[in-house]
């Protein structure tokens, strides 16, 4: 009661009514100014769309080509990878390690595009240059290896097995990794000789017309590719850890082998949890700027060649928009480019999102009834 | 093929699996190994070469790297050697074949200059006033004057001789520092190596970005961080009560939660192009056409700056906050707000004694979070106001002190342009790498802050928070 006296009702209701007053203003003002960025880009951009139509577009092509490259080499590398060890994460690996090494590759996310971009057109694109055949081998005998240290262990004595389990195998499988790097960068020049003349650009240039630049689709695709690893990883496994475990163990106890369970069981039901991952891997992809940037050769192609570079529109308007004129054509092209990387950005992760919730209840209905 | 058979039946595909996450493993390991070994490793003072070569000609400097040679057997050697001012070169390839004799001098220095960049070579002697010593005479007048103040070492001329033979003069003054690296012990070169460390976080750059430090990087970038900080900070807890505590529960706030959610997924470079286009030259023109008209056509506001940076980032990571901030909010239960209002708390008495001290972790590990994402973002500074080289700083003594129409420079853009526009891009190489060491330093270091910050006050609090 004396609470009361001291401060009067309406003096409270008063201070009540003015502090959500403020929070609903400044809370309304900062979401009305997030998403006014759509607005504005189609605001700056529309003067172009309208009068020049057909031929603006026509200009961005070679732009929107060298993204989509850009992209899906990089996901062509970075998904595999991703979404293997992410299943190797949520069914195979021990609960002491994944605790541990989940967090550490959730960390590679935070490594700033411009360092990974600086070290692929710094120190990557050189060697690949000069060592184009070890690599591609790398590429191609690294994963094969790694089958055959499943191959050895199933070979191998049974105080092996128990030593090695599979596990820990995340850990253990680095020491063989790296023997088998060397080995595949020692056996390059014996594979070289036999199947490519010796040369493997030479023989690339003259059987298939293909020609090298330095900082190329490769390149970007390796970089980028490691980019969005981290992000593609994190969310599929989350996807696949969720899966009721009632449904894993039905179908083991139906006679399924533990691996057969993953693909027809947990595959199928995490199924959509998959899809939005790789969309918002795709939209990682499509977006990275400083990584194109300093990859790739930064010529606007409309080439297919793995071994060219290309210019993605995050690129170009990374480039040309500083020295643009404010309102001129260039500087319309670029903020439709803009336009465009957002559009494309925001569908993909609202519909990764909307699959994600239903996925979500899907998830909760299948714990219900098992 | 028995085994075969039943080493297939069993799967080798969990080995894949397992092989994927060790292949990601080991190439994060392999950068991280590689920033720490090049970043680190170029402060360390290393030994010196003289050759001799086939045809007479004597080299001396650092040896880089052997490369093979493109057309026969064998390989080159690359040699730093210094000396610009002499021969107009800092680098030279050297046929490994062609080596006649190798030598490593203990006398043999290397001089750190104020311009020119390194001399490599031999200390013939030193004139003080008109004397002139030589041999060991010289070497500790060198020692005992170097760590003089400046207009006293000025009487000091250094008198050098190049491995060629040359001799030229060198006042002392324009002489930063004087090593033997061949004569060096191991704790000569610890300190040596620390304190070239230090210069590099402490000095603005030399000679072209190849020499010097980062400290104007490291505190454009520090400055830029927090204004963009205390900017989002506000906003985005205001922005995320709101959304949580205030608007009504529909399908509308659902679908705007959706849209923030995405908005963190939006690429930076989009951001940088609603930054240039409204803050830079809607806002920044008004504000040059309103107040400072007298200064134009030279723009002050309508140009890249630290102030528009700052709001562009703060746009960037706002989604980060709101959402780390709602996650916060959402796990309170409701029984303690309920609590609260039953005891006669009003709405905003409620949210301020109860609500906010309880989601506080969650706030800040979102504004953590929003300046480790901002610490690393370069595409969107390059058009809103980052400057590769900026003369002045944006916080000095002159009134107002705070220059937030200044551009500023920035770790990770002073590592992109060093990198790929600089002059002599070799030498420079290696500071590049101890800056793009720094950068994921600074950005691993505030990311697991905000790990452990959450994971502990998590266990302080409970589970609720």
């Amino acid at each position: 009661m004396t609470r009361a006296r001291l401060f009067p009702q309406p003096l409270r209701h008063l201070q009540d009514r003015i502090a959500t007053g403020i929070i609903t203003a400044g809370g309304i003002g900062v979401l009305l100014a997030i998403l006014g960025i759509g607005v504005f880009l189609v605001w700056e951009a529309a003067p172009l769309l309208l009068h020049s139509g057909t031929d603006s577009l026509a200009m961005l092509s070679p732009l929107a080509w060298g993204t989509l490259k850009a992209a899906l080499m990089a996901l062509l590398f970075a998904l595999p990878l991703a979404l293997g060890a992410a299943a190797y994460t949520a069914f195979f690996m021990s609960a002491r390690l994944r605790s541990r090494i989940k967090p550490t590759l959730e960390m590679m996310e935070a490594i700033p595009g411009v360092v990974i971009g600086f070290i692929a057109g710094m120190l990557l694109a050189p060697w690949v240059e000069r060592h184009l055949a070890s690599t591609l081998m790398v590429i191609v005998w690294l994963p094969l290896s790694a089958g055959l240290a499943g191959l050895v262990w199933h070979l191998a004595s049974r105080r092996w097995q128990r030593r090695l389990p599979l596990s820990w195998a995340a850990l253990w499988l680095i020491p063989w990794l790296m023997a088998m790097f060397i080995l595949a960068l020692w056996l390059t020049p014996l594979v070289e000789q036999t199947f490519w003349d010796g040369d493997l650009r030479q023989y690339l240039h003259v059987a298939f017309g293909l020609d090298y630049v330095t900082r190329n689709a490769l390149i970007v695709g390796l970089a980028m590719g490691f980019a969005v690893i981290p992000s593609v990883y994190s969310l599929a496994e989350d996807a696949l850890n969720e899966v009721p475990r009632p449904l894993m163990e039905g179908a083991q106890a139906l006679g399924a082998s533990r691996w057969q369970a993953v693909v027809k069981v947990a595959l199928a039901a995490a199924g959509p949890g998959l899809f939005s991952a790789v969309m918002i891997g795709a939209g990682r992809a499509v977006g990275e700027t400083m990584i194109v940037l300093m990859a790739s050769s930064n010529a606007a192609l409309l080439s297919a060649s793995p071994f060219e570079g290309m210019r993605t529109m995050a690129a170009a308007i990374a480039i040309e928009l500083p020295e643009a004129t404010a309102g001129g054509t260039t500087y319309r092209m670029l903020v439709l480019a803009a336009l465009l990387l957002f559009l494309f950005t925001f569908l993909v992760n609202t519909l990764a999102e909307l699959v994600r919730q239903r996925l979500r209840r899907r998830y909760q209905h299948l714990g219900n009834t098992s | 093929m028995k085994w075969l058979k039943s080493a297939m039946q069993q799967g080798i595909w969990p080995w894949l699996c397992a092989g994927c996450v060790a292949l990601s493993l080991l190439m994060l390991g392999a950068l991280l190994a590689l920033l720490l070994t090049r970043g680190l490793g170029h402060f360390w003072p290393s030994a010196l070469d003289e050759v001799t070569l086939q045809n007479g000609d004597v080299v001396a400097g650092e040896a880089v790297r052997d490369l093979p040679l493109p057309n026969r057997a064998g390989s080159e050697r690359l040699y730093f050697t210094g000396n610009r001012d002499v021969d107009d070169a800092r680098w030279r390839w050297v046929p490994v074949d062609t080596i006649k004799q190798q030598t490593r001098p203990a006398e043999l220095l290397r001089l750190k200059r104020r311009t020119w960049g390194d001399f490599i070579g031999y200390l013939e002697a030193v004139e003080v006033g008109g004397e002139r010593f030589s041999g060991h005479d010289a070497w500790e007048q060198v020692q005992q004057a170097l760590p003089l103040p400046a207009p006293q070492r000025a009487r000091f001329q250094l008198i050098l001789r190049t491995p060629q033979g040359d001799t030229l003069r060198q006042p002392l003054s324009t002489v930063l520092r004087i090593e033997a690296p061949n004569a060096m012990h191991v704790g000569q070169k610890l300190k040596a190596w620390g304190s070239d460390v230090w210069q590099f976080l402490s000095q603005g750059p030399r000679a072209a970005n190849t020499d010097g430090g980062v400290w104007p990087a490291i505190f454009g970038t520090m400055l830029m961080v927090i204004l963009m900080s205390v900017i989002v900070t506000p906003f985005g807890v205001l922005a995320a009560i709101y959304l949580n505590e205030i608007a009504h529960q529909g399908p509308l706030t659902r679908l705007v939660r959706i849209g923030v959610r995405n908005l963190a997924g939006v690429p930076s470079i989009v951001y940088g192009v609603f930054g240039l286009g409204v803050f830079v030259y809607g806002i920044g023109g008004s504000l040059d056409a309103w107040f400072f008209d007298d200064a134009l056509p030279s723009p002050t506001f309508g140009t890249g700056g630290l102030l528009w940076a700052s709001l562009t980032l703060a746009l960037l990571t706002l989604p980060v906050v709101i959402v780390a901030t709602e996650e916060g909010l959402a796990r309170i239960p409701d029984a303690q707000r309920e609590g609260a209002v039953a005891l006669g708390a009003t709405r905003f008495e409620m949210l301020k004694r109860i609500v906010l001290p309880m989601a506080t972790p969650a706030m800040l590990t979102g504004v953590i979070l929003a300046v480790a994402r901002a610490a690393g973002e370069v595409a969107p500074l390059m058009l809103v106001g980052v400057a590769r080289l900026a003369p002045q700083m944006p916080l000095d003594g002159e009134f107002p002190y705070l220059h937030l129409e200044r551009k500023f420079m920035h770790l990770g853009y002073h590592l992109f342009d060093t990198a790929f526009h600089g002059e002599d891009v070799q030498a420079a190489i290696p500071l590049v790498y101890a800056t793009a060491l720094l950068l994921v330093l600074i950005v691993l270091v505030l990311n697991l802050t905000a790990i452990l910050l959450r994971h502990h006050l998590r266990r302080q609090r409970g589970s609720e928070c």
